[in-house]
């Protein structure tokens, strides 16, 4: 059976030959590595993607076939590695793009997979709003090691209305 | 004397569940992942009973 680093070896490969120009793991998975453990069922994937195809009407199509010819399922906008489901999401601004050029480099058994920085996951979380993105970007205050003074420069760069609490 | 017995004793579970939140935080990574797959295998039934899942929506069938 396969394990979650096979799935990430999956994403380094993506990386390698070119299909992205370089990718985030975000989203609840990206938790995993800061925080306590929140469910999800998909992996997200933040990418930056060649030049060509990021100002496509249909971004992801050669990350599709590239996924295909792979041997990977492409149902519902989600790419089947080894059972898991995989959003790639091309960076849809300003805070995505940054979050992947400031991503940390982990290590998940030997696999090197780069994840979103806890700061940045928490301000993708409020900036995205909803419940559920409050409540993960609440988790990460409370649980994770973060920057706060990083986290309010981030939020004022980019124009997130919200007060970081000293202490959560 | 009473109400603050209770508060205390409210005090002292808040702070319980706090250090159980961080172990968990703190926990290795594979630990946490193995977590997940259980959360998702425990909630799938639920989820299922309140609207219909999306396609997407299953546990995830690998090794931590």
């Amino acid at each position: 059976m396969a394990s979650l680093a096979d799935v990430f070896r999956v994403l380094a490969r993506m990386r390698e030959e070119g299909v992205v120009i370089d990718y985030a793991i975000g989203g609840a998975t990206a938790v995993l590595f800061y925080a306590e453990p929140t469910r999800t069922y998909d992996v997200d994937v933040f990418a930056l993607l060649p030049a060509d195809e990021s100002s496509s009407l249909a971004p992801l199509v050669p990350v599709y076939q590239w996924a295909r010819a792979h041997g990977f399922t492409v149902d519902a906008g989600h790419i089947l590695v080894h059972g898991v489901p995989v959003q790639v999401l091309p960076a849809y601004s300003a805070l995505v793009v940054e979050a992947i050029q400031t991503a940390r480099v982990h290590y998940y058994e030997d696999v090197s997979v780069r994840v979103v920085g806890p700061e940045h996951l928490a301000a993708l979380a409020l900036q995205a709003g909803g419940a559920r993105r409050r409540e993960r970007a609440w988790l990460l205050l409370q649980t994770a090691r973060i920057d706060r003074d990083q986290l309010r420069a981030l939020v004022r760069r980019h124009d997130i209305d919200v007060e970081i609490p000293d202490e959560a | 004397m009473k109400r603050e017995f209770a508060g205390d004793r409210m005090v002292d579970v808040f702070a319980r569940k706090r250090a159980w939140h961080r172990r968990r935080a703190e926990a290795p990574l594979v630990e946490k992942v193995r977590i997940l797959l259980d959360l998702q295998r425990q909630e799938i039934p639920l989820l299922a009973a309140q609207r219909p899942l999306r396609r997407w929506e299953r546990p995830w069938n690998i090794t931590p």
